[in-house]
């Protein structure tokens, strides 16, 4: 290998007059990157895509004291010339390659100082850009513990630029690290820096041993090997988390856990959040005249608000949870111990994460499908995961064995494990179609870093959250309201006026009230409310679509009014619910309180020729149509935004939805012929 | 079958505990370009954790998990049991 020969001299003062300071955050991924970034810039972080990317970028700033420098932290990469798009874009944006990013100005390499040997290669690739550097050198505390001893010093003689050791997670050495930062920013005077070349890619033959070999030669020269005693609970932990029977029944705990959290825990939140927004509701309908801005406000402002809001503590456990396993290093072991099976179906060990929190709620599920890092793996994980079976679903599905079997529990429960199973059984079967066509080849062998346990931080998990929740309601939340508006108009417009039956209802009412029956006036006004709601819906531009794809849907053995409430269900598949009670007259409010009724009316509901529209045939076709149809407009907006085009959610509504169309179709022409 | 120090196996068939000089990667593609990038390079020690699909392999102070299909193109030389003692490379030559 060539001698270090050339020391290129770099003013960091004379650099920073021509163009703001900008820092990058560079490392390996697991050497403690982000800790690091939110220590340096605290609340102000912005997350953003890479344009034209779904690759994020943080950028935030970091306060020195008289003057502020802007902090970029770039994807966590293992070298330079890597291949995956993640840390492409972060070899690029180092680079100053990324159109509107900012091309930083100087670099700070985070190393994981229990594992200098490989860190180094990267920082050898970062030295040779030849621009100002300092290498900080995390989880010193773990190294210590370890009985890794570095000498600072002389690393810094070998790199030829400043080393820092720190300790993101517990906060030590980050003054020292800012006052070097300082330095290159020409805030404080510095000495000018010779950087050291490490002349690797002179060297003939394999590039990456003439590296290692230069890694190798610095570790022996900077620490003493006799010294170290690695902790054993990394041993002792992996033996029974990597092991194939053991890990998987560890890991299907772990799973289970974190769904209960976001099934169940979730639930009491999600609920004062629902009370919360029917009380504002119910506040600004007491104020607000009864009319067209009462309607907009009431169905549309605080309904719309109060639909986003609703996913927030959701998304919010999920991804505090899932910060906290990440950061343990278990998840890396999660993924290991399941690739296997996962594989059979052409998906990562990963993709288990989004599949089961699907059974929660597909829109934190596709969020977290970000934990894969392949980004075709990540797609077609994405674009199956709503076919989980969420709760949105169950009020159909309880409505359907209702309707079914009145007075048989069991069958009753057989019928949701029927479509729970569907589900899931589509979803794979799908994904074996998709790879077979449209995004062909298995998921890429496996090559992890299974990372040293260690304790989980708190502050990086919040702010993982808080990150998280915040793009939700900002990117997602905008358009998932402006479309409710839209739905809540088509439901609302073209007005119409109360039936005649309505108003002699009112009427009536108003006489018997002054013989002094309030509790006869009340009835009868409610059944005129009720009559009114159906009238108008029934006239609405949602029944008049429904009355025209009348004859599309025929074949499901779904009738007009049935249409209704798949219009309706476009955004919000639980709306049928509320939507059937309406446009057969039992009102509203039956659908919250009294189920009964409405299952009772349902039943009764017959069509022109006498029929009931109810039978058994249109249940069950029913109930596989909400099993596999695309209704959630949240989750399509949430897909939009994870992959970055409207492509694929248009792709997973047409591909989900042509899906319902046949297997109903199917299964209720099978059905009539038999019954 | 008992491995002698010096012959070249593929890194599925290292026995456990057993440490090996990565010699070859077969067919250099970008899973090849991976597999060095994280350490699995010509010239690195590597040390079995656990065996079967996917493995453990210790390579510095990490662990790596391995898928066998990967790990079949792999080429190790075992080396010398004696000096393999933690798996740091300094104390053998």
């Amino acid at each position: 290998m060539k001698a270090p020969m050339e020391f290129p001299v770099v003013n960091p003062a004379r650099l920073r007059r021509t163009q703001p300071f900008t820092l990058a955050l560079v490392g390996n991924p697991n050497a403690g990157k982000t800790t690091l970034f939110n220590v340096l810039t605290g609340l102000r972080a912005k997350t953003a895509n890479f344009p034209g990317t779904t690759v994020e970028c943080k950028t935030g700033s970091l306060n020195l004291g008289v003057e502020r420098v802007s902090v970029i932290d770039l994807p966590g990469l293992y070298s330079l010339d890597s291949t995956s798009p993640e840390e492409k874009v972060a070899s690029e944006a180092l680079c100053g390659r990324v159109a509107g990013t900012a091309t930083p100005t100087a670099a700070l390499v985070v190393v994981d100082a229990t594992n200098l040997e490989r860190n180094l290669f990267l920082v050898s690739q970062v030295l040779e850009l030849e621009r100002p550097i300092i290498v900080a050198l995390n989880m010193m505390d773990m190294a210590q513990r370890d009985g890794i001893r570095i000498d600072i010093q002389k690393l810094q003689e070998e790199l030829g630029c400043a080393v820092v050791p720190i300790s993101a997670r517990i906060g030590s050495g980050i003054c020292d690290l800012k006052r070097e930062i300082s330095k290159l920013a020409g805030i404080v005077p510095a000495e000018a820096v010779g950087h050291f070349k490490p002349a690797c890619a002179s060297c003939s033959g394999c590039a990456f041993q003439a590296r290692y070999e230069w890694t190798e030669k610095i570790c022996t020269k900077v620490t003493d090997a006799r010294a170290v005693r690695r902790s054993v609970w990394t041993d002792r932990l992996d033996g029974i988390f990597t092991d194939p029977i053991a890990g998987v029944a560890v890991f299907l705990a772990v799973m289970l856990s974190l769904f209960a959290l976001i099934f169940w825990v979730a639930k009491i939140p999600m609920d004062l959040i629902d009370h919360l927004f029917a009380s504002i509701g119910g506040l600004v309908a007491a104020w607000v005249p009864a009319g067209d801005l009462q309607s907009l406000l009431v169905n549309g402002v605080i309904g719309g608000v109060g639909g986003i809001l609703v996913f927030m503590p959701q998304i919010c456990i999920l991804f505090f949870a899932l910060s906290i396993i990440e950061d343990t290093g278990y998840l890396a072991r999660a993924a290991f111990v399941m690739d296997k099976i996962m594989r059979r179906f052409g998906l990562p060990g990963k993709a288990f994460v989004p599949m089961l929190s699907a059974h929660a709620c597909a829109i934190p599920a596709v969020m977290s499908a970000r934990v894969i890092e392949n980004p075709r793996d990540r797609l077609v994980t994405i674009l199956i995961t709503p076919l989980m079976t969420c709760p949105a679903r169950i009020p159909v599905y309880a409505m359907v064995t209702a309707l079914i079997f009145p007075n048989s529990p069991w069958k009753a429960a057989l019928i949701f494990t029927g479509a729970y199973a569907a589900g899931i059984v589509v979803a794979l079967a799908v994904t074996l179609i998709f790879r077979r066509t449209i995004l062909p080849g298995g998921s890429k062998p496996l090559i992890i870093e299974l990372p040293q346990y260690r304790i989980p931080g708190l502050r990086t998990a919040f702010l993982h959250t808080l990150d998280r929740a915040k793009m939700f309601v900002k990117q997602a939340g905008t358009i998932i309201l402006t479309i409710s508006l839209v739905l809540w108009a088509l439901s609302y417009y073209p007005k119409s006026a109360p039936p005649t039956a309505a108003v002699g209802m009112t009427q009536q009412a108003a006489q018997v009230e002054k013989s002094g029956d309030t509790a006869k006036a009340d009835e009868l006004r409610d059944s005129a409310d009720r009559l009114t709601q159906q009238y108008s819906l029934q006239n609405s531009y949602a029944g008049k679509i429904g009355r025209t794809i009348e004859p599309v849907i025929k074949p499901l053995g779904f009738d007009w009014q049935i249409g209704i409430g798949i219009v309706s269900s476009f955004a919000a598949r639980e709306v049928i619910v509320s939507t059937l009670a309406i446009v057969y007259g039992v009102g509203e409010d039956a659908a919250e309180h009294n189920r009964s009724s409405l299952y009772d009316s349902l039943r009764h509901a017959t069509r022109s020729d006498g029929m009931p529209i109810f039978n058994t045939a249109t249940c069950v076709s029913l109930l596989v149509f909400y099993i596999l149809a695309a209704q959630c407009l949240s989750t399509t907006v949430v897909v939009r935004r994870e992959t970055n085009s409207w492509k694929w959610p248009l792709f997973q509504i047409a591909y989900m939805s042509g899906l319902a169309y046949v297997a109903s179709f199917l299964v209720y022409q099978i059905l009539r012929y038999l019954t | 079958m008992n491995p002698m120090s010096g012959e070249i196996i593929r890194l599925t068939d290292l026995p456990l505990q057993l440490c090996g000089i990565v010699r070859n990667i077969e067919t250099d593609d970008e899973e090849a370009q991976r597999l060095k990038t994280l350490g699995v390079c010509p010239g690195r020690r590597v040390e079995l954790v656990r065996s079967g699909d996917p493995m453990v392999l210790k390579i510095f102070g990490t662990r790596l998990g391995l898928a066998g299909s990967l790990a079949a193109r792999v080429l190790v030389e075992i080396c010398v049991p004696d000096n393999c003692g933690l798996g740091r490379k300094d104390d053998i030559q």
